[in-house]
This record gives C-alpha cells, structure tokens and sequence, in this order.
C-alpha cells in the first residue's frame, strides 16, 4: 500500500538516505527541510521550511500517512539556545502538526546521546536517560514529548541510533578519514579499549521504516550487532586503507582536556559530546528491534566504516561545495593539522 | 467529581472549561496536565511559543495563548470566547530578575487584569494561588498560622501577594466572581526549575547550611498535594469567599527536611556526601538585613533573601481545608522528595 511520508531534514545526512530507501519502497515522499534535496529531487516533492514554525508544520502534514521526524541540531552547531528550540520546540510543533493533521503515525529519531556515559552495558530501552551535555537533554526533551504526545493518542516511536556512518557520511567522522587518507597516525584514548557500537545508515533507515509501519508506540535502540572496542573499529579500517596510518593511543585525561581547549578556542572542529563519549563505552542491546520489527542490520562496526571512508576517497575532491547540513560537510581541520605531523 | 476520592464535603460539579495563567510554571504544569484528563478545554497563559508547543503536546484540549499577565491585549486573548470557564491564577513572580519593582507590576497588576477579564467573561469560580508571605513569619517555634491570622507580610513578595489577596477579596465582596484564596507555602515535586536542582545539589554535595539548631519549622506543600487542595477550591461549597492554607499534613522542622531529602537522595541512587554545615542564626539574620535594605532600594539577590528566611518558622494549619475543602494530603515529605528528584535526574538535571 502506497503512503505518502513526510520526512522532516530530509535534505540531511540520514534524512536522504531515509528519503531513499522510502522512494525505493514505492512511498510518495514529501520533504520539509531549509535546504532542498541534493539527490532525487524530481521524485518528490519539496517543502522548503523550519519546524520551529508551528503554521509551516501543519501545512506540511496535511495529506500525510507517516511523519519520519529528523531534523536535529546536531553536537557540533554549538547554540545552546538553537539546540533548544529545533531539537525541542521543533519536535513539538512536529507533534502537533501530525495531531492536528490527523497523521496516523509519527517515527522520531532520537539519539544515544541522551543516555550520556552509561553506567552499564549494554543500553536498553529501559535504560533511563541521563545526558552530560546541552545536545543529550535537548535530545532527552523532545522524547518526553514524544511520550506526552503518546499519552494524548498519537501513534509516535521513537527510534535511537548509535552514532551513525555510512556513505557520505562526513562531519566530525572525515577528520578521521582525513587523517587515514594520508597515512598519519589515528588516535584513540587511553587503550581505546572501549566498547563502541555505530551503526550503519541504511540499516537505521530500515528500522525507521519498519518502526513506522508497526502500529502503537514504541521505543526502539539501533545498532550494529557486530562491533566491538573502538580500537579494532579503527585497525579494520587502517588495516583495509593501507596508507601507513596506525592506530595510536592518547592519554585520556590530557587529550580530553585538549579537545575542550582547542574546541573552545574555535581551532578544531569538537563539540562537548565528542571529547565526552569518544573514550567511553557505549552499546545498545537491539534485541527489541530485532524481535518486534523483524529488523536485521546488515553491516558491522568494520563494514561501515570502510564504506563509509571508501566513499569520501571517491567523493574527496568535490566535498565542501555547496550548502549542506553539518553531516553533509567536512569540517575545518583547524588545529588538528597539527597531530598528523607527530612522528 | 471524578477528579478526587469522594468527599463528604458538598460540592457542585467543576466547570468544563478552565483558565490557568503561569500554565507552564512549576504548579502550573502540574496542574494544566490533571485538569487535561478531564475537561473540555484548559486555555493557559505562558510566556514564549516554545513553552506554547511543549504545553500543547499534552493534550487536544490545551489551547495556549502567549504573552505577558501585564500585557491587556494578551489577557483579552486568553478570555476570548473560553465563557463560563473555572480560572485558576497562578501566574506570579517570585525571584524577581533585578528590581523588586517586578514583585508588584506581575502580582499585583496581573492579578487585577485577570481578574478583571474573568469577570467580564463570565468565569465560574476565581481561585487565586497565594502564599505564606503576606503572613510574614510565625512568631515563636511551635506557632502555627490558620485562617485567621494577621497580616504581617514578608518584604516585597509579600507584600505583593498582600495586596493582591486584596483584589480577590474585594472581587468576591462585590459579588463579581465568587473567589477562593489557596495559600501554599514553600512547595516540592516535579517540573521545578533549575534552582531546585540547585538545592538538591547542595544537600548531596553538603554545601546547603543547616540555620542554627533546625528546629524552626517550615510547612511544605508536595505539588500534587496542592493541585488536590486547587480543584477542591473551585468545587467546594462552602469555599466562596474563603482563604485556605493547604500543604502537606504536618510542618516539618528544618533539619528534618533535609535530612529527609538526604535520605530521598540516596533511595533515588545517588550517594550524599561532604558535611553538613551548620551557621549561627546570626548569619541568617544579617542576611536579613541585608535582604531588606536591598529591597528597600528595590534590589533582590535570591541567596540572601532565602538564607535570610531559613532562620524562621513558616508554619500553617491546614485544618480549615481539609473540614471545608474535604482537602487529604495524600503524599509525605520522603515520597515527594524522591519524585521530585526522580524528575530532576530523568529530564537530564545534575544533582
């Protein structure tokens, strides 16, 4: 059956990538974003806009099936004040919109940074948030409306993804690429012997997909399920790019302090999330998803990453043009320049 | 009633349709989200569009209208076409930014336009949220205060809340709306703002002083609790016209209420440390003064002024609710400590 899906950022990192795979599956897609699409535009239909603006919201509802919600501030704009208002305010108005609109259900994705650095692992869906920094509990927020919304019967999951690769995935990741590309060294902290889930954008398009075509409310942790310490995650792919660049260990503390510095000198391209989580564990247990939704990922930590790094090889010379969503972008190197010239 | 456990006190039906200004304020969320289950329409009165759409979440029936309680134009839109709606006014500044000068533009000149408004609209019952500060401070340890006790109004806040149970009064006398006065004292429980956070933070890292001995005593009111004692107000009978204290059951001394919520603390998990810090009462009242000859200057600085109150006992009698109000606190200190810091953790607040 044919359904007509909004999907707000659709022009984003994820949001393409979800638009996609909701085009490939005979979905007529609407996407509500400031930008417009980059790729496939002329399949769907586009609505330039911001959903801090309620009015703008309802509009964009009307006629719709399913609302896939993915707009999102993301750690490294650092506006406390915009991360309130789209990761919240924004969330709202979505919920309201698809309330008033008469959609018959709404997929929010969420994010892992809500649970900050857990206590144990792995996170579940019982896990109670306890986000460290201004983006986590921006994050946190929009989930207890989405609950409220819930309470008040609209159908509404929510969908928490592990950090997220995949081709064109680029942000804070293509320092990293970056740095392989060239043979320098890529560091970890301490041992790097952290236990560090991502996951892989297609497959989280497909939990999305699947959540929405679930009915009633549930929440739902996204990962890989093969994946292991953030150290073997990085040897897979120099070990696959074979440019020279090995994995080096920082101490935790001064190198944390370091990003903080740095970050907050504007040098290097860090948010407080990055130098919080990078060195800590942090895995989901996806059971649920597997068992309710029938949702199987596809990739391991390793097979994302290489794809991931193959495709900013492929794509290097032509990254940075254009007006694209930070994800979208390769960010500045500033200072980091500085740790590819160590011996 | 559906709203409350059956009581033996007369009651007329609520009204289907409420008012409530200060709707996303600490009382006010509690209050908006029980009124939601079970009225056609709650209008609410806040302060931005952001806490316009978080409010409007919660439920079809929540219509919101943003603006300042001082602003004419804001409160027209807040009556427009609502009808004979009950009004639960809870809009108030407490912790004014800078001047004092706030205490009475928002108590005192909000309260006469809403008041004015829900006249003119027709209202059912106004129930107006007053406090302990217009009664100032209970003169010896084991006085309580009741209906019947004299003003003697604590600094600006209270004189403002004076000033506006005035308004209230005058409305009912006149026979405009019939009016029901709810006085709650220092209150606890969920969606509180940051500054409560601040307070749990500084018992766990034992950086919150304990004002000479503790035994002054200080009633306390669990917001549920106080939501309760607010929708007994509009349907009660014998309510019109009346004040009532409502709180929790008993006054709790000081060093009971913190060592409760040290023990709230670590039932919630998390491990209280560092001392416990006592000060002379004559640092508290030199506090005291500094609080009123800065506010007399129509300056305010939080920490004074709630060091400055510590040293007192704020007790009330909530007898005359619970006879006239059929009014039964049905959650304790330790119970209510415990959500509210339960909140405080899962909406990402560091304690």
């Amino acid at each position: 059956m044919a359904r007509t899906v909004l999907v707000t950022g659709g022009s984003g990192y994820f949001g393409s990538i979800l638009t996609g795979l909701a085009l490939d599956r005979g979905d007529r897609v609407r996407v509500l974003d400031l930008n417009p699409p980059g790729d496939r535009a002329d399949e769907l239909e586009y609505v330039a806009g911001d959903v801090r603006d309620l009015d703008t919201m309802r509009s964009a509802c009307e006629g719709i099936d399913v609302v896939l919600n993915n707009v999102a501030q993301v750690p490294l704009a650092k506006d406390r004040e915009l991360f309130w208002s789209v990761n919240v305010t924004g969330t709202a108005n979505v919920l309201l919109a698809a309330r008033d609109t008469g959609v018959g259900k709404v997929v929010h994705t969420s994010s892992s940074a809500i649970f900050g650095i857990p206590e144990t692992n792995p996170v579940t869906e019982e896990t109670p948030g306890r986000p460290l920094e201004a983006y986590g509990k921006a994050k946190l927020e929009a989930e207890f409306l989405c609950r409220d919304a819930a309470d008040a019967g609209l159908d509404v999951s929510i969908v928490r993804p592990r950090t997220i690769l995949g081709h064109g995935r680029l942000g804070i990741i293509a320092v990293l690429f970056e740095f392989v590309a060239e043979g320098a060294p890529v560091y970890v902290l301490g041992g790097g012997d952290n236990v560090y889930q991502f996951v892989h954008a297609n497959d989280l398009a497909h939990a999305s997909l699947r959540a929405a075509d679930r009915e009633k409310p549930a929440t739902y942790n996204i990962g890989a399920t093969e994946f292991g310490t953030m150290r073997e995650t990085l040897q897979a792919l120099v070990d696959h790019a074979g440019t020279g660049s090995r994995v080096r260990s920082l101490p935790t503390g001064p190198a944390r302090a370091a990003m903080r510095a740095v970050a907050e000198m504007g040098a290097a391209p860090f948010a407080p999330y990055h130098w919080l989580v990078y060195g800590e564990s942090l895995w989901f247990d996806t059971s649920k998803a597997q068992e309710e939704l029938g949702w199987q990922p596809r990739h391991s930590n390793a097979s994302a990453v290489i794809e991931s790094y193959e495709w900013f090889l492929a794509n290097r010379s032509t990254l940075g043009a254009g007006d694209r969503s930070h994800h979208q972008s390769p960010v500045k190197l500033g200072l980091l320049k500085l740790l590819k010239r160590l011996p | 009633m559906n709203e409350q456990e059956p009581s033996t006190v007369p009651t007329s039906p609520p009204a289907a349709s409420a008012v409530v200004t200060g709707a996303a304020g600490w009382l006010g969320q509690n209050l908006v989200r029980r009124l939601a289950r079970s009225r056609d329409r709650v209008r609410c009165l806040v302060v931005s569009d952001d806490e316009a759409s978080a409010l409007a979440v919660v439920s079809p029936v929540i219509e919101t209208v943003v603006g300042d309680v001082r602003d004419p134009a804001t409160v027209d839109r807040l009556f427009d076409g609502v009808g004979a709606a009950a009004v639960f006014h809870a809009a108030a500044v407490i912790h004014p930014r800078t001047s004092t000068r706030e205490f009475f533009d928002v108590n005192v000149g909000g309260t006469q336009m809403v008041i004015d408004r829900a006249r003119r609209s027709g209202a059912t019952r106004f129930v107006h949220v007053s406090s302990n500060s217009p009664f100032g401070v209970n003169p010896s340890p084991d006085h309580v205060f009741t209906e019947d006790s004299p003003y003697d109004p604590y600094m600006g806040y209270g004189q403002s809340k004076l000033e506006a149970e005035q308004l209230v009064r005058k409305t009912h006398e006149r026979g405009d709306i019939p009016t029901v006065m709810v006085r709650a004292p220092w209150f606890y429980g969920p969606y509180q703002p940051p500054r409560q956070s601040q307070f749990f933070s500084a018992i766990r890292k034992g950086r919150f002083p304990l004002v000479g001995d503790g035994t002054q005593r200080r009633s306390m009111a669990y917001t549920d609790n106080l939501v309760q004692g607010l929708l007994r107000a509009e349907v009660s009978e014998k309510a019109p016209g009346n004040a009532y204290w409502v709180a929790d059951a008993e006054p709790y001394e000081l060093r009971e209420i913190l060592d409760t919520v040290r023990l709230a603390l670590e039932d919630e998990g998390l491990t209280v440390s560092g001392p416990k810090p006592r000060i002379p009462r004559v640092a508290a009242r030199m506090a005291e003064r500094a609080d009123a000859l800065l506010q007399s200057r129509g300056r305010y600085l939080q920490a004074l002024h709630v060091l400055g109150e510590l040293n007192h006992t704020i007790a009330c009698d909530i007898s005359r609710a619970r006879d006239e109000l059929g009014y039964e606190p049905t959650v304790g200190l330790r119970e209510g400590m415990r959500a509210s810091i339960r909140w405080c953790l899962d909406h990402g607040e560091r304690i």
